[in-house]
């Protein structure tokens, strides 16, 4: 009797939760299992995913969606290609790229960065004031895509890699802020605001990559092209659900902070405000005006396969109308993606 | 007055017990004192050392992030733990018991620990999934090695004579590997079981390391890569907590159980 008026309270309760008109049961019945699997941890650079999560709006479009954080030691290419998750935000157009070199079956349905997403920081007061005061100097960047970017920067004045002393980065900015380090990579969300924090934002000198003629879109949207196949209604539902958990975070970002935290409560507060506040930008930014959050920008795309080729970071050219597919997001009118 | 010796023992034993987790305490309590001692003293930046009342009380301001990592992270450490133990230990008679299986297999066991973990746990998510079982399985994965190779050299230092007496007895091979062997093994099992409690918790850390939501590991991570320094510590904290009562329950048990050990040695 009393398991029976459990059950009850839960159908009730599920029903609430799914916050449409139907019952809890028939729309049980109809949800299709689903994985999106992050390029992180959680934290705000994810928020809209993890708003419409909480709003019901993966169930309101009939998806019964389980949201798995990244690692360090995880691509999510090889996790979405391989099925074990639907759908992927994975490193950018550049991971993309080079899953697609190795022949991995993945498609990006939708790129969230427009413009990169980092930037390389020296201090105001030291002896590095132009890109041409970087040669003998100690730089630290991710070897993962960061530096190629910085490299090219470096072409563009003529200056060639054997001219800097280039480390791969660790985790911490403290050899940066110590001053063991010159010059350093940082991402506009996360450690730029540590930077600030520990140095005072009026200390540093930022140099950005679309100051030098260089993009790198990143934070992709990707599915196997299995899902693509035979499951395009899924992928659409999926986006129509996500743009509109991001639309709600933009519009209210402490309520999408308060969504986040609710997840991973260790996190501090200030940091994840403005780590929304940067994300949020990086997604407005560039093509997304226009045509919307998560828009593909074909001109972008194909500069930065151009520049990644040049260095021979992929071996050779990849097909981008197989790479990158915005049919699905396309399908969904213009106004309810644009931010 | 010997009427009641047994009761006598188990008095002390409480009492000994009692002093020696008094003494415990003690000392933990001024380690504390001169940490915070130091750090306010010395002045040292939060991003080395913060105070450890600042450690505390983050932990206190989240209570609920601690301890439900604490609790995911040691079911996880104990079920790879328990597995690895009894594989290992069956893994270790078998090796005993067959030359043959040993020139095979134990090879194979010996490559497969030299594959480091990071490269490993990658490929555990993909068979398993974001799931508590894939965390177990590298904890296993960690514990069972050092379990068969000292169960296998504890039951290779069984002194032949005495199992050549037991079977003049007509002791069936199960009586002798339970009644002589095993037992013979144990304080040598039981080394590679202490062993085999950290590195099962050090298995189920980095296999939060994969992608989860809750777990120690996983607010290592986060603190990590936020540079939350407090948050840090915090969640070393907790993670020695955790390794260092299950290395003692450990040992408890071994004092409690295997009390031939020193009459062996």
């Amino acid at each position: 009797m009393l398991k029976r008026r459990f059950l009850v309270a839960v159908t009730a309760l599920s029903a609430l939760v799914a916050g449409a008109g139907m019952s809890g049961a028939a729309q049980s019945a109809e949800l299709t299992k689903a994985s999106l699997r992050l390029k992180w941890l959680p934290q705000t650079q994810f928020a809209g995913f993890y708003v419409a999560q909480a709003k019901g709006y993966y169930k309101a479009e009939g998806i019964d969606l389980t949201i798995n954080p990244g690692g360090p030691n995880l691509l999510t290419e090889n996790l979405v290609a391989a099925g074990t998750d639907t759908f992927g935000l994975s490193g950018g157009t550049d991971s993309v790229f080079a899953a697609r070199d190795k022949n991995l079956p993945i498609v990006s349905i939708g790129v969230a960065h427009q413009v990169t997403p980092f930037v390389f920081v020296a201090r105001k007061d030291g002896p590095i004031k132009t890109l041409e005061d970087f040669k003998g100097k100690n730089i630290t960047a991710w070897f993962t895509g960061a530096n190629y970017v910085l490299l090219g920067m470096l072409a563009n004045k003529g200056i060639t890699a054997d001219q800097i002393k280039l480390q791969p980065q660790q985790v911490s900015v403290t050899p940066f802020v110590e001053g063991s380090v010159d010059v350093i990579t940082a991402t506009w969300y996360n450690e730029l605001n540590t930077i600030k924090n520990r140095m005072g934002a009026d200390k540093l000198r930022l140099f950005v990559a679309e100051d030098y003629g260089i993009s790198f879109p990143r934070d992709t949207l990707i599915i196997s092209e299995k899902t693509a196949k035979e499951k395009p209604k899924l992928v659409e539902a999926f986006l129509r659900a996500t743009l509109r958990g991001w639309k709600d975070a933009i519009k209210d970002q402490k309520g999408a902070v308060d969504t986040v935290m609710k997840i991973a409560p260790t996190l501090e507060r200030a940091h994840q405000e403005a780590m929304l506040t940067e994300v949020i930008r990086l997604m407005k930014a560039g093509d997304a005006e226009k045509n919307g959050l998560f828009a593909i920008d074909p001109k972008a795309v194909v500069k930065a396969h151009d520049f990644l080729l040049k260095y021979k970071v992929i071996s050779k050219p990849v097909d981008l109308n197989a790479a990158f597919n915005a049919s699905f997001l396309n399908a969904i009118p213009l106004a309810d993606r644009l931010p | 007055m010997m009427s009641h010796p047994s009761t006598n023992t188990a008095n002390a034993g409480f009492y000994a017990a009692a002093g020696t987790l008094l003494r415990g305490l003690l000392i933990i309590a001024g380690f504390a004192l001169v940490w915070e001692g130091c750090v306010v003293f010395f002045n040292i930046p939060l991003y080395y050392v913060p105070r450890i009342s600042a450690i505390v009380s983050a932990i206190f301001a989240t209570p609920q992030a601690y301890v439900d990592g604490f609790l995911r992270t040691l079911s996880e450490t104990l079920i790879g733990f328990a597995a690895g133990a009894l594989v290992g230990v069956f893994n270790g008679v078998l090796f005993s018991r067959s030359r043959l299986l040993r020139s095979m297999v134990f090879p194979l066991f010996v490559v497969s620990q030299t594959i480091p973990v990071i490269a490993f746990g990658a490929l555990v998510v993909l068979w398993f999934g974001n799931t508590l079982l894939a965390k177990a399985v590298i904890a296993f994965y960690l514990t069972f090695f050092p379990v068969t190779v000292n169960t296998l050299v504890g039951l290779q230092a069984v002194d032949p004579r005495q199992i050549a007496l037991l079977r003049s007895f007509g002791a069936s091979p199960m009586q002798l590997l339970l009644r002589l062997q095993l037992p013979i093994a144990l304080p040598q099992i039981f080394v590679a079981l202490r062993l085999g409690s950290t590195l099962s918790l050090v298995g189920a850390i980095v296999g939060e390391w994969f992608g989860d939501t809750t777990g120690l590991g996983v607010l290592l991570l986060q603190a990590m890569y936020n540079e939350n320094v407090v948050a840090l510590w915090a969640a070393m904290l907790a993670s020695a907590l955790l390794g260092t009562s299950f290395y003692g329950m450990l040992a408890y048990i071994e004092h409690r159980f295997v009390f031939w050990k020193s009459e062996l040695a």
